[in-house]
């Protein structure tokens, strides 16, 4: 019989904080957006700054959460370790907020926000790979577990090498460097953690079930592939080879939308519930990130690059990252205090557990934000974006207040 | 001889509700069969909606501790299987039509 993770599942108490505090980081990312202008470079510190905060503090922060909670779920045993997660938590939160501070106002503090964040992300991607040791299982989602952390490692290494070379201790090319470290983060780890957990929890949630894996199994190789020709061209300067990573890379990730495209078709559960609507925006921006990069790519305009940058992260990685939010929390509140009165007394469906005129307001400031803002990006236009930004922030209060609601239920 | 029917499990299970879809267990046809043998030991087999089920062992858990509230239970056995996989069509009309599936 298949055992899975009741057993071995990390209390709330855990993994809360890192969901509490991620949305905050959130928070703080959107009040920041108002004071960008859309026209901007990438060696600006400022924007380096903003995207540490949303990444790191945000992205990173929750992704790093539900891994607690999913990584014992997919492989089939117990953390090596759970109890470190009490010990990521604080260096990945004041590491981030040491980091942002750096790249704004002082930035001889980023090695030491860096080195931070360095520290937490080893003893994560250490933990995670000694969970992944115990485990015999050898399913995509098992692999990609595998390969994203390794990428996280030369991310986090190629991360701190940029920190030292901007405070003048190391003599590196920061530019190819700093291409390196977002392929690697972004691409490696991010993406590819969001294609291995995808094909747990889309068809979890949807109920869609017999189809086959194909797709997403030859996207995985073609990501990991692609990630693998960017970072070592970046790393060597050689922009050939980088462009035949970007290439690789974008068959990958649209490989992995025709999988999700077989899942979506295979949908048993109709409901449009905040997790549905999230799912279509996600992909919907994910799409328009494509679009927005291939056209950017070919006719030169840097600001549909920015703009499908935009698409990606603030689009799709975070679409799929809040939906998934409301799925998870009430599920984690549930287990810690409902599950033991099953049987007992009349227990919440997971579905009650989360106020669903917070998350509908969330969404849709949340949606209009992001194509708002992305059409500012991508015209120049200062009034766009920032009317964006103050949807989003709108809808970042929504989720944060969401957030307190669904982890105070049945306190 | 027992007198403990296939109807009666299937009743006592009835009350386990999955929690992410709000049916219980026998209206979502993830019941399969329930053996009863002469001793009144009882033997459920029975599959879930997503083998990366969070819940796995907490479910067959509750579905144990459904079938030993029968009067005059013997022993409770449950066994989880993949093969038939579950699909809607296997669950009650009015699953489906609640869910969408119809």
């Amino acid at each position: 019989m298949k055992a899975v993770s009741s057993d071995f599942a990390p209390p709330l108490k855990l993994i809360a904080p890192f969901f509490k505090y991620g949305v905050i980081f959130y928070l703080f990312s959107m009040i920041a957006l108002l004071f960008f202008s859309p026209e901007f470079s990438y060696a600006q510190m400022d924007i380096a700054g903003w995207v540490h905060l949303f990444l790191l503090g945000f992205v990173m922060m929750v992704i790093f959460g539900a891994m607690a909670q999913l990584i014992p779920v997919v492989l089939e045993v117990g953390h090596a370790v759970v109890d470190v997660y009490y010990i990521i938590l604080p260096l990945l939160g004041v590491g981030v907020s040491a980091m942002v501070y750096g790249f704004w106002m002082m930035p001889s503090l980023l090695p030491y926000g860096g080195l931070l964040v360095l520290v937490g992300m080893i003893v994560f991607a250490a933990e995670s790979l000694a969970t992944l040791k115990k485990s015999t299982l050898r399913t995509l989602t098992v692999k990609t577990v595998a390969w994203s952390n390794g990428y996280l490692l030369l991310g986090i290494l190629t991360g701190f090498a940029i920190a030292l070379g901007l405070a003048g201790e190391l003599s590196v090319d920061v530019e190819m460097m700093l291409k390196a470290h977002v392929y690697a983060v972004l691409g490696g780890y991010v993406i590819l953690t969001i294609i291995g957990f995808s094909l747990i929890l889309i068809p979890m949630f949807s109920l869609a079930h017999g189809f086959e894996e194909d797709y997403i199994n030859r996207a995985f190789k073609w990501v990991i592939s692609g990630v693998a020709i960017v970072f070592f061209g970046a790393l060597f300067g050689i922009g050939a080879m980088m462009w035949l990573g970007y290439l690789t890379t974008l068959i990958g990730v649209i490989l992995y939308m025709i999988q999700i495209y077989i899942i979506a078709k295979l949908t048993v559960r109709k409901e449009w519930d905040i997790w549905a609507k999230s799912m279509v925006f996600a992909f919907g921006t994910l799409a328009a990130a494509i679009v927005l990069g291939c056209v950017g790519f070919l006719t030169g305009k840097e600001s549909f690059i920015h703009a499908a940058v935009w698409f990606l992260i603030v689009g799709f990685i975070s679409s799929m990252i809040t939906g998934h939010l409301y799925k998870i929390v009430p599920f984690l509140v549930w287990f810690e205090r409902f599950a033991p009165l099953v049987g007992k007394e009349k227990v919440p469906m997971l579905h009650e557990m989360y106020p669903k005129e917070a998350a509908s307001m969330m969404f849709w400031f949340t949606a209009t934000g992001v194509v708002l803002g992305g059409f500012g990006l991508m015209g120049e236009s200062d009034i766009l974006f920032k009317a964006g930004a103050s949807f989003l922030l709108a809808g970042a209060g929504f989720l944060y207040s969401s957030m307190n609601k669904m982890l105070s239920y049945g306190k | 001889m027992c007198d403990i029917t296939k109807e009666a499990v299937f009743d006592a299970i009835s009350t386990v509700i999955d929690p992410e879809v709000g049916f219980n267990l026998v209206e979502m046809g993830l019941i399969y069969d329930a053996i009863i043998d002469d001793d009144c030991n009882v033997h459920v087999v029975m599959t879930l909606s997503t083998q990366g089920c969070p819940l796995h062992q907490m479910i067959t858990q509750w579905v144990k501790e459904a079938v030993e509230r029968i009067e005059g239970v013997g022993e409770v056995e449950v066994e989880v299987v993949w093969e038939p996989a579950w699909n809607i069509s296997m669950a009650d009309e009015n699953v489906k039509k609640t869910l969408g599936g119809l």
